[in-house]
């Protein structure tokens, strides 16, 4: 399961920080806004899909294995 | 080396930038954000604080385009309320003050306005201790259709030598007319009597009771306007009544029986009937 997940950054962490950095007194428009709360359920999504993947995780009992992946 | 850094130093005196006090706060808002910023979860928070904010900045230039103009007030540094910049404790203080009262009845600097609930403007007729001696008449007038109180008739004896006795019972509930009459002068004012000591008024502000369904509310054109609207018609309804108030310290007991009449049979007594009454 952890070697076929995808590998990529939450977008709400990229967004978070663009956001905080830009310079938003002139107000975002309407786009921008709608884009926002767009990328904020994909972020949300991806927390619940990884909530859940540890849930089972944890679940799974532990097991030998003989290929150990790349990071552990 | 030397040429660099003066180039750095150098003003663009046409550029437009914030000013240094508002760069700071910003700066420390960041600052703020990078200490705590450790997870998807707490980006999404940021974010949605960011979306929330920038609605309401949108609500402000919408409804209040010159304040919004000529304001000062700074995006970053904290106001009274502490969880809303400067800028927009100022929407809500505009809010407030021109449109409805947002802030009645919370006072508390930590109150987040992200829902808000609204105080009704009516009397809490559930929990509230009800003295009649401090109600407007017109108030205690129309409990005495509503609640049938014997309290309430000793307090217009007392204070108006107003018995009971001397008026037709009143019915349980009212007649089917009265709510077919044609809306106009006295049969309007009486009219509304009844429907706000009844909360049966269709407006938010007369027809919440503070202890029980609260009403929560977003920020949303929709609510901003609806909230409005009914707060202008709530006043309007409650100036209206003390009309009641006026007419009932000229003659209380034609007043009286006005109600009772219309409340019974649907229709304002006859002349004489009403003159009988006065004479009483």
């Amino acid at each position: 399961m952890l070697c076929e997940a995808g590998e990529q950054v939450n977008p709400a962490i990229i967004l978070a920080e663009e956001l905080m950095r830009k310079d938003i007194t002139g107000g975002m428009d309407y786009a921008d806004i709608e884009q926002a709360e767009k990328t904020l359920l994909l972020a949300r999504d991806e927390i619940e899909k990884v909530e859940r993947h540890f849930a089972q995780i944890v679940k799974t009992p532990p097991q030998p294995g003989g290929l150990i992946p790349a990071g552990f | 080396m030397t040429l660099a850094v003066e180039k750095k130093r150098s003003i663009d005196w046409n550029a437009r930038r914030m000013p240094f006090g508002e760069r700071l706060h910003q700066a420390i808002e960041y600052l703020a954000f990078k200490s705590v910023n450790a997870n998807a979860s707490r980006a999404c928070e940021t974010i949605e604080k960011i979306v929330s904010e920038q609605k309401k900045f949108q609500f402000f230039r919408q409804f209040f385009p010159e304040e919004w103009k000529n304001s000062k007030a700074s995006f970053f540094k904290r106001g009274y309320y502490q969880n809303y910049s400067e800028r927009l404790n100022e929407f809500f203080q505009l809010v407030n003050e021109k449109m409805f009262p947002l802030f009645a009845g919370w006072d508390d600097p930590d109150m987040e306005f992200e829902h808000f609930y609204i105080f009704s403007l009516n009397l809490d007729l559930c929990c509230e201790d009800i003295e009649y001696e401090n109600l407007r008449v017109s108030f205690a007038l129309g409990l005495l259709f509503l609640f049938r109180d014997e309290e309430i008739w000793e307090f217009f004896e007392n204070n108006y030598q107003i018995k009971r006795q001397d008026f037709p019972e009143i019915d349980e509930s009212p007649h089917e007319n009265l709510w077919h009459l044609k809306e106009t002068g006295k049969v309007e004012i009486y009219r509304n009597l009844f429907e706000i000591v009844d909360h049966s008024t269709g407006n938010v502000w007369l027809d919440t009771v503070n202890c029980r369904d609260y009403t929560c509310f977003e920020w949303t054109e929709d609510n901003i306007i609806l909230l409005a609207e009914n707060y202008r018609e709530a006043t309007a309804l409650l100036d209206q009544t003390a009309k009641i108030d006026e007419l009932f310290a000229e003659s209380p007991r034609a007043v009286l029986l006005d109600l009772i009449s219309l409340w019974n049979a649907g229709e304002l007594p006859e002349k004489t009937e009403r003159l009988a009454a006065i004479r009483q």
